[in-house]
């Protein structure tokens, strides 16, 4: 057959290189509604759960057992169980009912249950169930800051630009496993030197990063993973229990944790069970609230090419974002994950956090170009700070972020540069020269930037392990050093262990260091004129971007 | 030189054959009893023992690798990604040994079994799609020495590089890890192919056979 010109042009566009799937429930290429799904049900003997979900006690994979031990409130279940899901859909988009009531009624309600009122949402209802729903009442953001060299002179500074765009918290990893040190010491000493406040943690494997935290080189963690089969919990050598063992070491240490799970997880690991992956991430979310965390990271994260195969995989991105809200948790909503060539698709995509405000939009945008990300690549990624920032201007909402000029973002990554450049030789590790703080500092990725010799680094690194520094020498290093306000904000963010309110949900320090979350600052949206609205200094700040057509100049 | 190459690579294919052969009607004999059929197959290899040597290399390979798969997601052929490891081991005077875990399909697991089994405690991990990590026997599971997390970016220069550096961690020299690559519309394109590969992968496991020397 002749082909037509404009199929050949529609054939070239950048979405036709995605990949897409027809729906296969069998191996849980499924998004919302799967026909194996099971039916609500719950059945209560002696206040313990006898029956989840059409399943009798005996048949309880430990999914289920550590759901019905730990994770629904037993006493609110037989209630909230008679209502439809249907009343419980409607309710959560109903300005009438408030977010506490709708906390209440979901928290007796079993996860096939949540499934089925999800299932009855389209996207703009549950946009509306997000923007009342969300922990805290202001929205936030995070970003991402890695860069392909591991170099933590890039790092430091591209921390403290992030910082001075708006980023409240910083995560790093490493191209190296054995680099994590550096750039954790690096992102934590650069965020500082960016603004005040900012919670930054290294993604690394759990024991490691566990330490990195218990030194003092993170202020908190987000990469404990659950998983909703029993089969892959198994494959990693875990169980809800070990990663609510685990969320509790953290929690003794004073160290803010969220978990992390999302859509498709199990698909690519193949062991689905059929499921559609709503049901199997609601699955990990129960077991987030059952552990204890105060937060989840979820939103398919680095599954999104997953979920964005098949039909209405987005729209099961924010179902799941919405499931996590209503048991109470904090969500870290994704957006951190490239997953199409098209940049009208992946805009859309970030429309569902953006425009009802989450508690982080994303849960790492990166602030460096995506070459340099090592999280595979983000939705958004430093090329796009302008565009995010006409974003917000334009539909007056707070993405989180806003404009800054040059000279400002100069003068905070050399600081940065410098201060990391100043511990180095305090604390006897590999010189970094004059000449790499230079090219950080002008820097735009790591293209731009001067190597440094990667081998003799990760003997530094092993050998500065062995010598037990903590973030008390960072504190020491930079005092001596003659950085004594960045020496202060470290030990401020220190003492955040000790006070321990940060642990609080959805929390976030401003620049004095003070808590907001969603306890002393809870969301309070309940229709028009209530809620955050996007008003005073902060639109003032957002409507000031640079490239502005000046009338005086015509 | 080259004549005598050839004439191993013909020795080899027919070797091959005649095993592949023998596995095929094996395979069915067993096929009656259980699902055998549907698995990697293992009769004919010897199971793998822990060795002493120090200058031994171990490459563990998926459940599905050079038997239900045979490319890798970007169309390497699996034969010439062992050639390259193994070269690359060998350029360093070090000896690779080849062991097919079908246990998991765990990447770091598979790399970890490979270590520990390995005469310097140093394993590389494959993955039928591959995807391939260096690690150390004395490592948290999911901890590594050098990881290449995005396979559709594999070439065989750089297995071979994987297998140089291998080689030397066991010789305890210092090394320089190998410069990452990046593509950040890997996910978009990928990571479909990437699941179903896996399924695949995954569908092969059986804990009850033993690690195997493969070839």
């Amino acid at each position: 057959m002749k082909q037509s010109i404009r199929a050949k042009v529609l054939k070239e566009r950048p979405v036709n290189q995605d990949g897409f799937i027809n729906e296969w429930p069998e191996m849980g290429f499924i998004a919302m509604s799967g026909p194996y799904d099971p039916k609500p049900s719950v059945r209560i003997v002696n206040g313990c759960i006898t029956e989840l979900d059409g399943k009798k006690r005996e048949e309880f994979d430990f999914i289920d057992q550590f759901i019905a031990d730990h994770a629904i409130q037993i006493s609110q279940a037989e209630a909230s169980m008679q209502l439809t899901s249907l009343e419980i859909a409607r309710k959560i988009v109903d300005i009438n009912t408030s977010r506490k009531e709708v906390l209440k009624i979901v928290s007796g309600i079993t996860p096939a249950k949540m499934s089925e009122v999800i299932n009855y949402l389209n996207v703009v209802e549950m946009m509306m169930g997000m923007q009342k729903m969300r922990a805290r009442k202001t929205p936030s953001i995070q970003a991402h800051i890695t860069n392909l060299k591991d170099d933590p002179v890039q790092i430091a500074a591209d921390a403290a630009e992030g910082a001075l765009r708006g980023f409240r918290e910083e995560e790093t990893t490493v191209g190296v496993t054995r680099y994590a040190p550096f750039n954790a010491i690096a992102l934590l000493i650069g965020s500082q030197a960016g603004r005040k406040g900012v919670l930054t943690q290294c993604a690394v494997e759990e024991a490691t990063e566990l330490e990195l935290g218990i030194r003092g080189f993170t202020t908190y963690a987000e990469t404990i993973s659950v998983y909703g089969t029993e089969k892959v919990f198994i494959d990693g050598d875990d169980t809800p229990y070990s990663k609510a063992f685990l969320n509790a070491a953290y929690a003794s240490r004073g160290l803010k944790t969220r978990f992390t799970s999302g859509a498709g997880s199990e698909v690519l690991m193949g062991a689905a069970e059929k499921k559609s992956m709503l049901y199997l991430e609601v699955r990990c979310l129960y077991v987030t609230k059952g552990a204890g965390s105060q937060g989840v990271q979820n939103g398919s994260v680095s599954c999104i090419g997953v979920a964005a195969s098949v039909p209405a995989g987005i729209r099961e991105v924010m179902g799941e974002n919405l499931a996590a809200a209503l048991l109470g948790l904090e969500c870290a909503s994704s957006n951190d994950q490239s997953f199409t060539n098209s940049d009208l698709r992946r805009s859309a995509r970030t429309m569902l956090q953006f425009l009802p405000g989450t508690d982080f939009i994303f849960s790492g945008y990166a602030a460096e170009p995506n070459y340099d990300n090592l999280f595979a690549g983000s939705n958004f990624d430093a090329e796009d700070f302008d565009d995010y920032n006409v974003l917000q201007r334009d539909m007056q909402v707070d993405g989180g972020l806003r404009p800054v000029n040059d000279e400002e973002v100069i003068r905070v990554r050399r600081t940065a540069a410098k201060a990391i450049q100043a511990v180095f030789l305090y604390l006897g590790l590999p010189k970094i020269t004059d000449e790499q703080v230079e090219a950080a500092t002008y820097a735009h990725g790591s293209h731009d930037t001067e190597s440094r010799d990667a081998a003799a680094d990760l003997i530094a690194i092993e050998d500065m392990w062995k010598r037990g520094i903590t973030g008390v020498d960072l504190v020491k290093a930079l005092a001596e050093s003659g950085f004594e306000e960045l020496a202060e904000s470290i030990l401020n963010m220190l003492k955040q262990r000790v006070i321990g309110d940060y642990l609080q949900t959805s929390a976030i320090l401003d620049e004095t260091f003070k808590v907001c979350s969603g306890v002393n600052q809870p969301n309070d949206y309940a229709g028009p004129g209530t809620g955050y609205r996007l008003e005073g200094n902060r639109w003032e700040e957002i409507k000031a971007i640079p490239h502005i057509i000046d009338p005086d100049n015509f | 030189m080259q004549i005598d190459q050839k004439t191993m690579e013909q020795i080899i294919s027919l070797v091959l054959k005649q095993i592949a052969g023998q596995t095929g009607g094996l395979a069915d004999a067993t096929a009656k009893n259980d699902n055998m059929s549907e698995h990697t197959f293992c009769e004919g290899y010897l199971p793998a023992k822990k060795s002493t040597n120090p200058k031994e290399v171990v490459i563990g390979v998926g459940p599905a690798f050079q038997s239900k798969i045979q490319h890798t997601i970007n169309g390497l052929n699996l034969s010439e990604v062992l050639k390259n490891i193994k070269a690359g081991i060998e350029e360093e005077d070090m000896i690779p040994r080849v062991i097919k875990i079908q246990k998991t399909s765990d990447l770091c697991f598979m790399a970890l079994e490979g270590a520990k089994l390995s005469g310097s405690g140093i394993g590389i991990g494959v993955q039928s799609k591959g995807t391939a990590v260096i690690h150390q026997k004395d490592l948290y599971p999911l901890s590594n020495l050098e990881l290449f997390p995005q396979a559709p970016l594999m070439t065989l220069e750089l297995y071979r590089a994987i297998g140089k550096n291998a080689a030397k961690y066991a010789k305890g020299e210092k090394v320089t890890p190998i410069m990452g690559k990046n593509d950040p519309m890997v996910r978009a394109k990928y990571q479909v192919k990437a699941a179903l590969m896996h399924i695949k992968e995954t569908e092969q496991i059986n804990p009850d056979l033993p690690y195997i020397e493969w070839r």
